[in-house]
């Protein structure tokens, strides 16, 4: 009867404070953050006004801003969990934004045709960069840097290095889905545009597919043990290969989305995209090593990322300061997993020395 | 000639082994003595606590040239005793030079000294007869250069003793050539050489005494003119059979693999055919190509000529895949590395293999939970729930999670390497029962095994495999120590 209680306790030392829900220090980490922009709004206001910072139009905001990079923070997240990483979504992003709005506005091959071929495009360079990093040895990173200079350079060149502007062809992608509806605490009116709507699409397929599919499992089991998953039959080169072909794809749709709003295809349009979506995939707790992660903790990263810049705003600080904040907020989340985890294991360890002491002393008094 | 090292009454004991017992043991200036004995008879915790990588229990003594010395891997470097363990130290990316003066540079305020770095390196090569120059990259070497290499490495801080542990293993026979002879000239300068092979002859060849190891027990100890190997072998093998464990024997069925002259991944032109309901034993001295050789047969490494047949009809094992929907699995020797995916949980382990098999794209963990919990019982696999991962489980217990792996793959044909390395005596014969088991239901384990009990209790039949290629063929009575041990290491094939 003794002994499987030992197995127990000794089982109980190496899992996480939150064991079962990986997502929960995130998310708590992410609560903390919105209760203190709230209370320090209620407390600047003193308590006349509802917090701006919650207010249904702002959340719509952050929605808007955080659309696109979430759109590719999925597909970075099925990367970084089969063991990659993709450095070139910014300027696949520029790349993208500027084949399509060349297409529609000097090709004048038509805008259907135009997003096609900038999302081909998109899939075509990712897939050659996923060739080439699945049947080599040479690191992701160094392939896909190599191929963020280079799409800067075929981009630049497309362009003549000049933006390309367009007359609004895009604007149905930008319509508001909510006409009418208005804020009830500001009276303001509210946008919800489909990007929105087709970010959510995304997540939650990506979601369900590294959940509930064979090959999502996959994924998992190639960033984890690639060498175990070529010996239990997973074409592992394969499955390196098709996580960049869907990161080609939600990259050329999310640029696609981002050129919508800016009307202007030009080479600044996804720069700092590669920061942010890896920013917001490690803040929701995929490993860089691969093998961990999940989509409802990478959402959760991106809403985080998203709303600091927001609430930065929202308090009046310097927008300088936006980029200390969330800087902060990558090391703090992703420390706190690690740490919880090294208290559990110390407090195991304490449990363990008792358990230890006990038997000592009761076997002392058995012997005297 | 005098005496340099003497260990007398040394014993080790791990937490539940008794890995060495009273252990004395002497080398002279100038003498190659050297250690014989079969895996696990006790050589490498003895070189270890020579190097001072492992303390011995209280109680021995350690004399080295006269004083009473204690080891520590400082304290043996500092008197000059240097270990050449089986494994190569050496930094792939570094030229020679740089690989022995790694860690005690010789440096001027800080400032490399190259030019005399260089200098003494190139001294000890031509000491060496060795036609390597100091510059070239180690990466651009034979591994019977690099074991040069280190033996140089040796010498350049001037040695009294040098340890080597299997230096041979895996070498071409002008590469084994090139070592002994060093070894020789090393021993004509008066340094003390304990010598490590499986291979008996280079132990007639170089040797001046030899002590044989059985068990962590000093056995015997020869001078080498004028002994037999019968006499070595007998002395090396010797274990108490009643002591193995008692297989049930079940009735051999028809063929379900045959293997025809399969060369690659360096084993050579190997054949044999497996039966249903038998358990077939691949022995033979580690690095003698037995996992090597299963990794062709499971698809993992290309099979350069050859052909395998499993039930009657030819296949082609291009990859692991293709292997299990042939119905092999493959039990790996390192189940950490290459078994198991460890901070995923036992449900998710044992899904992962028959992926391969099913056609179903959606995949409910429910449904896996479900398997999962299914194979913690019936393999008795002590955890909480399937739920549990697998990095936190015993190693006996991570080894059921990879035979629970393979079962739910419906496999017939179990390569099973090493089943029992580095797990508990209870689980160790759970999983022979297991074994049996399966042959009752018709099927059929090719196991690779270094620990000899094992391989006898276990099997039907062995094949004793020798640099590539198979030695010999043991059935029933046939199967004991000393046979197994003459065909693994008797006289050297070309």
């Amino acid at each position: 009867m003794s002994k499987p209680e030992i197995s127990n306790a000794t089982l109980q030392v190496k899992e996480s404070l939150f064991k079962r829900y990986e997502n929960l220090t995130v998310l708590s980490i992410f609560a903390s953050f919105v209760a203190i922009i709230v209370v320090v709004q209620l407390i600047s206001t003193g308590g006349s006004r509802f917090p701006t910072f919650i207010s249904p139009i702002n959340i719509v905001n952050i929605l808007q801003q955080v659309a696109v990079p979430g759109i590719v923070a999925v597909s970075m997240t099925m990367v970084m969990v089969s063991g990659g990483i993709d450095l070139s979504v910014g300027m696949l992003a520029s790349l993208v934004s500027i084949v399509v709005s060349l297409g529609i506005s000097q090709w004048h091959l038509g805008v259907g045709p135009s997003i096609l071929l900038g999302v081909a495009s998109a899939v075509v360079l990712e897939t050659i960069m996923g060739f080439i990093i699945s049947r080599t040895r040479i690191e992701p990173f160094i392939i896909t840097l190599g191929g963020m200079i280079s799409f800067q350079g075929i981009a630049l060149l497309l362009s003549n290095s000049r933006e390309v502007v367009m007359k609004g062809e895009l604007n149905f992608l930008t319509m508001n889905l909510l006409e009418g509806a208005r804020d009830p605490v500001t009276g303001l009116i509210l946008r919800v545009p489909p990007y929105v709507v087709v970010f959510f699409v995304i997540a939650l397929i990506g979601g369900l597919l590294l959940t509930y599919t064979k090959y999502g499992r996959r994924i998992y089991a190639v960033g984890t043990n690639p060498r175990a998953a070529f010996l239990a039959g997973i074409d592992v080169r394969n499955m390196r290969l098709s996580v960049y072909m869907i990161q080609g794809l939600l990259v050329g749709i999310g640029a696609t989305m981002l050129l919508a709003r800016i009307n202007t295809g030009i080479i600044t349009l996804g720069q700092g995209l590669e920061i942010d979506t890896i920013a917001m995939v490690v803040i929701g707790g995929t490993a860089l090593s691969g093998g961990k992660g999940n989509i409802v903790g990478t959402l959760i990263g991106v809403f985080f990322l998203g709303s600091i810049a927001n609430a930065m705003n929202l308090l009046r600080l310097p927008s300088e300061v936006q980029f200390l904040a969330k800087g902060l907020v990558v090391i703090i989340a992703v420390s706190a997993g690690d740490v919880s985890s090294q208290i559990s294991e110390f407090r195991g360890l304490r449990r363990e020395q008792a358990k230890a002491r006990n038997v000592e002393s009761t076997a002392k008094k058995g012997g005297s | 000639m005098d005496e340099i090292l003497r260990l007398s009454h040394i014993s080790k004991t791990f937490p539940g082994v008794r890995a060495l017992q009273d252990i004395s043991f002497d080398l002279k200036r100038g003498e190659v003595h050297c250690l014989c004995g079969e895996n696990g008879a006790g050589k490498s915790t003895l070189i270890k606590i020579l190097s001072g990588a492992i303390q011995p229990d209280e109680g021995g003594q350690i004399v080295f040239n006269g004083n009473e010395v204690s080891l520590t891997p400082r304290s043996a470097l500092s008197m000059g005793i240097h270990t050449i363990y089986q494994e190569h130290i050496v930094f792939n990316a570094l030229n020679i030079t740089e690989n022995i003066f790694a860690g005690s540079e010789i440096a001027r305020r800080g400032l490399m000294q190259r030019k005399e770095m260089r200098r003494q390196t190139e001294n000890i090569l031509k000491y060496l007869k060795s036609d390597l120059t100091p510059d070239t990259r180690v990466s651009d070497l034979t591994s019977g250069q690099q074991k040069i290499v280190e033996i140089a490495k040796a010498l350049v801080f001037k040695s009294n003793v040098i340890i080597l542990d299997e230096p041979t293993a895996s070498f071409s026979s002008s590469e084994i050539a090139t070592v002994l002879n060093i070894v020789k000239t090393v021993k004509a300068d008066g340094i003390g050489v304990i010598y490590i092979s499986h291979h008996l002859d280079e132990v007639f060849e170089i040797g001046d005494r030899a002590t044989v190891l059985r068990d962590g027990s000093v056995v015997s100890m020869y001078p080498v003119a004028g002994l037999s190997k019968t006499t070595l072998i007998k002395d090396m093998v010797g274990r108490d059979p009643s002591t193995f464990y008692k297989r049930e024997r079940v009735k051999r069925g028809e063929v379900i693999l045959e293997v025809r002259n399969v060369t690659g991944n360096g084993a050579r032109n190997v054949s044999f055919q497996l039966h249903r309901g038998e358990v077939l034993g691949f022995a033979g001295m580690v690095g003698s190509g037995r996992s090597e050789l299963m990794e062709v047969l499971f698809g993992s490494a290309p099979l350069v000529y050859g052909e395998i047949v499993i039930n009657g009809s030819a296949v082609k094992q291009s990859s692991p895949k293709s292997a299990i929907q042939n119905k092999m699995c493959f039990i790996t020797e390192s189940r950490q590395t290459s078994g198991l995916f460890l901070p995923k949980t036992i449900a998710e382990n044992i899904a992962v293999a028959n992926m391969v098999n099913t056609r179903q794209f959606v995949m409910r963990p429910a449904d896996d939970l479900l398997t999962g919990e299914k194979f913690v019982r019936l393999l008795n696999i002590k955890a909480p729930s399937a739920r549990t991962r697998v990095v936190n489980l015993s190693g006996g217990n991570q080894q059921k999670v990879v035979l629970g792996k393979w079962f739910n793959t419906g496999g017939e044909i179990y390569i099973f390497d090493e089943p029992s390395l580095g797990i508990d005596v209870g689980s160790k014969q759970e999983i022979y029962k297991v074994m049996v088991d399966l042959l009752k239901e018709r099927k059929a384990i090719l196991m690779v095994s270094s620990d000899m009990p094992e391989v006898i209790s276990m099997s039907d039949r062995v094949i004793v495999f020798k640099q590539g290629q198979i030695a010999g063929e043991l059935t029933g009575e046939e199967i004991t120590e000393e046979n197994i041990l003459t065909l693994s290491i008797g006289d050297r094939q070309e």
